[in-house]
């Protein structure tokens, strides 16, 4: 046998099985995962469905965006631990700041990346009450009487309890002789008065309207409204208390993982398609504040205006979570379980 | 009745009495009463009465706010009950999460294993124990010692990182000697691509990739003593269609005939690299057809362009299945003390293997054949004798489970375990082999300067066996063997046949 033209068929055949697997190995096929914090269900089941049609018109390639959710900070830490998160949207700057600093999964300016500090929409934190308002309750401090049972998750693992506490110290700060100590003790007497912790704003809301148990839920306004349209509005209503915090929940790429799938321009795409106008009007749809005027003076009615204190009056996040949230932090002082 | 009702009857019932006495002393005075005194009389009853009003007043009023109150506290307790509901189910979530982020532990026939909740990391401990009996029954010269020996003793580390990383280190401790028989790094990018790279088994002979657990024999057939065993290279590999169609290429040091790579202290062979490359067929794999669901076949090539040399000869010397030596090519000849007459390998060698299995039912079939061309040179004091050569084999292995268990390729699972005390022997399997090697009558030829002894190596031998395999359970079985092999030539004469070799061969296997 000619040995030459043995090894030729060898050649040939490893080349034709290559020629024959290369259409395999070219097939488009993304998919995106999408981190986020608990509320954002129902807009990202919206909102995906917009994107994989526009990047379809745009590409031609097929988009499959998954979704996991929870409370803020656990989601966080999900991805810290290894969770392949393309996209992180979470309830605040701090949590995706700590995907910087304890991960190393993108780079320290990621919040200027996008525009509006890489936020395309905006929240608020407002009180759901049972219908009728049996409780009278009105503003932050009614929260702290005697015999009221107030619903909020937990603030070491959930974003919007972070929102809710920052609004009701805010609040407390600003009564007539507010101080540091005063805002404490409010802050204290409030969690004195939350009988169970759920760990994203979901459960919390699942507790007060499912389980039936306490007399307000601090809810952002998004959840609220959609507890309303759910429940109706013979069972629960909102009380918009005199000054409450812009909750800023921030979008970014988590580069390294990004990078490493392949996925950073569709995953880039996929964030800044939520600042054009037909992503606007679904997070609006959804009862987000969209951050577009057009579509904000659209649905202008929906929200109505508010005292709004922002995280900048704090400090910032790092000096926020470092000073309340941390471990050995204010609410650490002043939260004692039940 | 209530407290509050009970109270309210009695201050009825006083009502009652006190406007009864009263009309009775009214009646007494009527007959010789002062007014004045009638006068006062009705005084004080109208202040009773006007008690008895704030009484009953006051008991409603006590009602009413004992109703309120207990409704309140009431309604209280239903808050703590659902509070401490919402608890237990909020600790309830948090104790599964805890246990979803857990790693698993499992153990089992199939070793021991732990791995991360989301089965993304996993590593196993796995091992092999054969201790053999070998019993010769023919009276050859010189006599073949009855032994008992461990043929392998191999624990496995294997596991998977990040999904896709998949690794192995097997170290084989049998023989009083230690080598490191697998160790590999293999990367899944897809089913259909896989690149391994490390010391592994070349994967060309079929019998010789049944894994050491699953063998049907004692000791592998005669097309396995002409194909490579285990080799350091790289391959690329994986599964098309389902796994209908399997197929891997690579490039290895190269070994000799039947050898691993620690025969020759695991480094290259001769001076080039060895090329290997499978593709095997398993057509209605995925089909609905129950007969031929287990057939498959394909074909296997290694080749190279070497050149070895008389200090590195690159030839190997063959063993019949009972591990007996039966034929080497020349080495070196003491009595030209300048010269070394070993035989070599000196230009190139292919390796080409058709192969094919067949199981349906309880029954298995396995049949392989091996042809070995290569070029031989041997430097002799009449000058440089150079040629081409070929050795073949082939081999037809059957094998059926008198208990009904469905074979396969890969191991299968016993109908019933051997136990104690309880119900079941495990499973019983009976299997029986003809297997064939065939020399060129080329090695013989040219007298002095043949590449092989003509006079006392044979130009064929032809064994069969037949054995019983008793699997007590997945991982422990016993079997036992009958080896007959009959020479062509190689009686230390022209003309004459060696003896034929005679052997039982036993084992008790432990794999998982």
């Amino acid at each position: 046998m000619n040995h030459k033209r043995f090894a030729g068929r060898i050649a040939a055949f490893a080349l034709g099985l290559g020629v024959a697997l290369t259409p395999i190995a070219h097939a488009a096929s993304v998919t995106l995962l999408n981190v986020s914090y608990d509320p954002t269900r129902e807009l990202y089941e919206d909102y995906n469905k917009e994107f994989a049609k526009f990047w379809k018109a745009k590409t031609g390639d097929t988009v499959q965006i998954r979704q996991s959710h929870g409370g803020s900070g656990k989601q966080a830490r999900t991805v810290i631990d290894g969770l392949p998160a393309d996209v992180v949207t979470l309830a605040l700057a701090g949590d995706i700041d700590a995907l910087v600093t304890n991960g190393k999964l993108l780079p320290v300016n990621w919040q200027s990346r996008l525009p509006h500090n890489s936020s395309p929409y905006t929240s608020t934190i407002v009180f759901l009450v049972r219908k009728g308002n049996p409780k009278g309750i009105k503003d932050w401090g009614d929260l702290i009487k005697p015999g009221v049972s107030v619903i909020t998750p937990n603030p070491k693992t959930s974003g919007g309890a972070r929102w809710n506490y920052l609004a009701g110290w805010a609040w407390a700060l600003k009564q007539p002789g507010g101080s540091e100590a005063s805002a404490k003790e409010y802050t204290r007497k409030l969690f004195k008065n939350v009988p169970v912790l759920d760990t994203g704003a979901r459960g919390a809301t699942t507790t007060f309207v499912q389980r039936g148990i306490g007399d307000v839920l601090l809810a952002w306004e998004n959840e609220a409204f959609l507890s309303i349209k759910e429940l109706g509005p013979d069972k629960v209503e909102i009380v918009m208390p005199s000054l409450s915090i812009l909750a800023e929940p921030p979008v970014a790429v988590v580069d390294k993982v990004a990078l490493r799938r392949g996925t950073r321009e569709v995953a880039t795409e996929y964030l800044k398609h939520l600042y054009s106008p037909e992503a606007q009007e679904i997070i609006a749809r959804n009862y987000y504040r969209p951050i577009d005027a057009q579509v904000a003076a659209k649905y202008a009615s929906q929200f109505p205006k508010l005292d709004l204190v922002t995280i900048e009056d704090f400090g910032g996040w790092a000096k926020t979570q470092k000073e309340h949230f941390a471990d050995g932090g204010v609410f650490d002082q002043i939260y004692a379980p039940q | 009745m209530s407290s509050v009702e009970r109270q309210q009857a009695r201050a009825g019932a006083g009502s009652k009495i006190l406007a009864a006495s009263v009309v009775a002393l009214l009646g007494l005075t009527a007959t010789g009463a002062h007014a004045d005194e009638l006068s006062d009389l009705r005084q004080r009853l109208d202040a009773q009465e006007r008690q008895i009003q704030e009484l009953q007043q006051r008991l409603g009023q006590r009602e009413a706010a004992g109703s309120t109150a207990s409704s309140a506290q009431l309604e209280s307790q239903q808050q703590q009950i659902k509070v401490l509901e919402r608890k237990l189910e909020l600790n309830d979530e948090a104790a599964k999460a805890a246990a979803a982020s857990n790693p698993v532990v499992k153990a089992g026939p199939k070793g021991f294993s732990l791995q991360s909740p989301d089965g993304a990391n996993v590593v196993k401990l796995r091992g092999t124990l054969h201790y053999d009996g070998r019993y010769f029954l023919d009276d050859n010269a010189p006599d073949s010692a009855d032994t008992w020996l461990l043929r392998r003793v191999r624990p496995t580390l294997e596991g998977t990182l990040n999904d896709i990383f998949d690794f192995r280190f097997t170290p084989d401790f049998a023989g009083g000697k230690t080598i490191i028989l697998d160790a590999y790094g293999a990367i899944r990018f897809r089913p259909w691509a896989q690149l391994t790279a490390g010391k592994f088994k070349v994967p060309v002979g079929l019998e010789r990739l049944v894994s050491g657990n699953d063998m049907k024999f004692i000791e592998r057939g005669l097309p396995t003593v002409l194909l490579p065993n285990r080799d350091l290279g790289v391959a690329l590999g994986g599964d098309i269609a389902g796994g209908a169609v399997n197929y891997s290429v690579g490039v290895y040091n190269g070994v000799s005939d039947g050898s691993s790579s620690d025969s020759q202290g695991d480094v290259e062979l001769d001076s080039d690299r060895d090329w290997a490359a499978r593709v095997f067929f398993q057509p209605f794999l995925n089909s609905d057809n129950f007969a031929l669901r287990g057939l498959g076949f394909g074909v296997a090539a290694t080749y190279v362009n070497g050149t070895g040399s008389v200090q590195r000869p690159g030839l190997p010397s063959y063993r019949t299945p009972d591990q007996q030596s039966f034929f080497r090519f020349r080495g070196d000849n003491a009595a030209t003390a300048d010269l070394n007459e070993a035989t070599y390998l000196d230009g190139e060698r292919l390796r080409v293997t058709p192969q094919a299995y067949y199981y349906v039912g309880s029954f298995g079939a396995l049949a392989e054949y091996a042809r070995v061309s290569q070029d031989l040179s041997r430097q002799t004091a009449s000058g440089l004798h150079h040629g081409n050569v070929d050795v073949s084999a082939w081999q037809l292995a059957l094998s059926y489970f008198l208990t009904g268990e469905d074979a396969s390729f890969k191991g299968f699972k016993p109908n019933s375990t051997f136990s104690i005390g309880r119900p079941g022997w495990g499973a019983f399997e009976i299997v029986a082999r003809y297997n064939q090697l065939k020399l060129d009558d080329s090695l013989f030829e040219g007298g002095s300067l043949s590449f092989v002894d003509p006079l006392t190596q044979p130009r064929k031998v032809t064994e069969y066996a037949v054995g019983l395999n008793w699997y007590f359970n997945e991982s422990f079985k016993w079997q036992i063997n009958y080896e007959n092999a009959k020479f062509d030539g190689g009686g230390s004469a022209l003309g004459r046949d060696r003896g034929d070799g005679e052997a039982i061969l036993t084992r008790l296997a432990v794999g998982f």
